[in-house]
This record gives C-alpha cells, structure tokens and sequence, in this order.
C-alpha cells in the first residue's frame, strides 16, 4: 500500500493533541510505518507555502486541532479541509472550540484590553493594542484578524470525523492510528476514539442516585473518595459527557469530570443536557427552595459549558460585533 | 528592500513568524518577530472560580 500523506495542524490551540501523538511513544513507528508526513508545525519545518502548492485532495487524512479564534484560523483550516480528503476536528478545541471559546462569555474588546492593557504585569503606557496591518520602516507587517468569536472547526468547514478530548486520551490516539492504518473508518460523520457510554456509564465510583440538598465546593466538603461526586453535591459533568477517555479525572485523579469529552452520544448540547441531569439530582419540590440550591453553583455556564461553549446553543455572550 | 517571509516557526508550541528585511546591499536591514496568535486566558478567567484555575490554565500550553 502506497504511504499516506498526513497533516497535522494546530489552529487556536495549546499543542496538548499533538503532545498526545507524540505520547503514543512506539505508536509513532507505526505513524512512521503508514504515513509520510507533510505538515506538523510542532515536530517539523514544513511552511504554509508547501501546503498553498499542493493540488487539491492532495492530503489524505488531516488532523486539526484547535479552533477559530482568527483570520489566519480560518483560513488553514479552509486551506487543509481543501487540500485533504479526509479532516479530523482533533481534541477539544476543534471538536467544540475548547477552553478558548471561554472567551466567547466576553467581547473582542475586552480580551484586548485585558490582555494588552489592564493586567498588572503589562506596561503599556501609551494603551497600544496589536493592528492587522503595521506599516514598518522596510515594509507592510500583517498578522490575523482576532475575531470577536471562537468557532468550533466544522462552522468554517465540512469534517469528517470528530476525535474529542482535552487532549485524547493515549490510548484513543493510538486507537485511531489503527483504524486509519486499517483504512477502517466509520461513516462521515462518526465520533472517533472515543466510546458511544456516558462518562457516567463508564465510571466506577458507586453511585446511590442520591438527592442533594446543597452543592458544594471543594473547601466546603470533605468528600468521600471512593463514591460518586453528584452524589455528595458536588457538579461532575459525568451524566452530560461522553466516555472513552478512561475516566482519567474521575477514576484516576478523583477529580470531577469537566466535560472535555464533549457532550453524550445523541446529545448536541452539553450544558442543557447536565441541567436535565441536575434537576433530577435537586431533593426538593418547592421553586424556591430549588432556587436556593442552584444558586450554590459557582459559575454555572463556565463549568457546564468549560469546553463546549464556542459549539453550545449559547455560543456566545449576545454581542453587536460582526464575527 | 527584499523581504524573507519564515512562516510558521515550527518545533515550539504556539504560532510565530519571522519576517527578515534585506537591502539593496543583500544585507539584513531589520527583522520583526510576530505572534500572531491571542487567547485571551487573561480575560476568560475572570468570573472562574478559583478551584478551576489549574484545570484551565493549564491549557495556556500542552506542550
């Protein structure tokens, strides 16, 4: 079998998805075995120029990680989905704009402000935040547009196969290199390396199916190890999430989970689905009391929606600025 | 003035280019290093609670 070509790119991301490849460790021989690769700005000197030179379809199979959160985002990301046959949206970020699409709760303005202006270790005293087009001395300097919202890669593209996690679990990526390896993928469309259970379904912390009266943080409670998080008051995204990632937090780190698996098989958004799960968790009748209870949780659409914002039905704080 | 664009740098975690300026003479005039990439954790943080903050930032970098 001819070698494939393989692209890896990184879009608005932290390098934790292609860190999880490298972590496959022996599992890079066989990436080695079955693939040359043509672009991976973490572990190779591949330019973006090669890849605006390639026909179209050019690419086999294109990993992406990360979301939009700029112009230059965007386009890579039209420019892979054209030059390859097949795109994954790898990781959090691609799969639901991740972490970053946090910024979606604030304006384009603000992150500016705040990034460049406002916090304590910044001296900036003539306010100058960064322009698009900087007109140098020796010539034009042009980096991205930052857009005033994160998206999720397939909003800008068409994708073929979504891989979530932040990042994938290990096993999963080596998972994945398999089926590839096989030419053994699901239809279009699939959610790859990962299980079709809740993350709930796959843990092993005993659960009584127990009502709450009070959520807790962590220095309120000295919680049991051993037994189930949303049975003691304390949110775990468990019941919203899907599984396959080995219950790493929960099982692992007796951690609560934090969704980065995105939402459940059948579920497209994470945040409302955690509710439905979380009012059957409530031990009251009374709307007001049901009040008091809710009203404990610290920072509802950050937690509900820590990874999924950017892809939710909220997606965004309301805003009158264009993209 | 010839400019040589080096787009990405790769081998690191997150997104720069270099764009090195050259004279008439062939020789480096000047070289700008840009980041062309923001997040924006500085601002996404606030309103999280503080027990989540290892959770989020340690997504600043994965490498």
């Amino acid at each position: 079998m001819a070698k494939l070509k393989l692209a890896i790119y990184w879009a608005a991301g932290c390098g934790g998805c292609d860190v999880a490849i490298l972590d496959t460790n022996e599992g890079l021989l066989k990436i080695a075995e079955i693939a040359d690769i043509v672009l991976w700005p973490v572990a190779t000197d591949h330019k973006y120029e090669e890849i605006e030179k390639m026909a179209d379809g050019a690419i086999d199979i294109c990993l992406i990680n990360g979301g939009v959160r700029n112009s230059e985002n965007e386009h890579m990301t039209k420019l892979l989905r054209a030059k390859s046959k097949i795109v994954v949206a790898m990781g959090a970020c691609a799969h639901q704009g991740g972490i970053p699409g946090l910024a979606n709760l604030f304006t384009k303005e603000t992150v500016l402000n705040r990034a460049y202006r406002e916090t304590p270790s910044t001296e900036n005293p003539d306010g100058i935040l960064p322009v698009q087009r900087f007109s140098a001395q020796e010539g034009e300097l042009i980096i991205p547009e930052f857009y005033n919202t994160v998206l999720p890669t397939a909003a800008v593209v068409d994708v073929d196969y979504f891989m979530p996690g932040c990042p994938p679990a290990i096993h999963q990526v080596a998972a994945v290199v398999d089926i590839i390896a096989k030419g053994d993928l699901p239809p279009k469309g699939a959610v790859i390396g990962a299980s079709d259970k809740t993350l709930c379904d796959e843990c092993t912390r005993p659960k009584e199916d127990r009502k709450v009266k009070k959520f807790y943080r962590p220095h309120e409670i000295i919680f049991d190890n051993q037994k189930c998080f949303l049975d003691q008051g304390i949110i775990c995204l468990g019941p919203a999430t899907r599984g396959g990632c080995g219950n790493r937090c929960t099982v692992k780190s007796n951690m609560p989970c934090r969704g980065c698996y995105g939402p459940a098989p059948k579920v497209h958004d994470q945040g409302t689905k955690f509710l439905s799960a979380l009012a059957s968790v409530i031990d009251s009748n009374d709307p007001a009391e049901i009040n008091s209870i809710v009203s404990q949780i610290a920072d509802p659409v950050g937690t509900f929606y820590r990874f999924g914002l950017a892809a939710s039905y909220l997606r965004r704080k309301r805003s009158n600025e264009k993209n | 003035m010839k400019k040589i664009s080096i787009d990405p740098i790769t081998r690191l975690e997150g997104h720069g280019k270099i764009e090195i300026f050259l004279n008439d003479a062939g020789d480096v005039e000047n070289v700008y290093f840009q980041v062309p990439e923001l997040r924006g954790f500085e601002k996404f943080c606030e309103g999280r609670p503080v027990e989540e903050i290892p959770r989020i930032v340690t997504r600043v970098c994965g490498v």
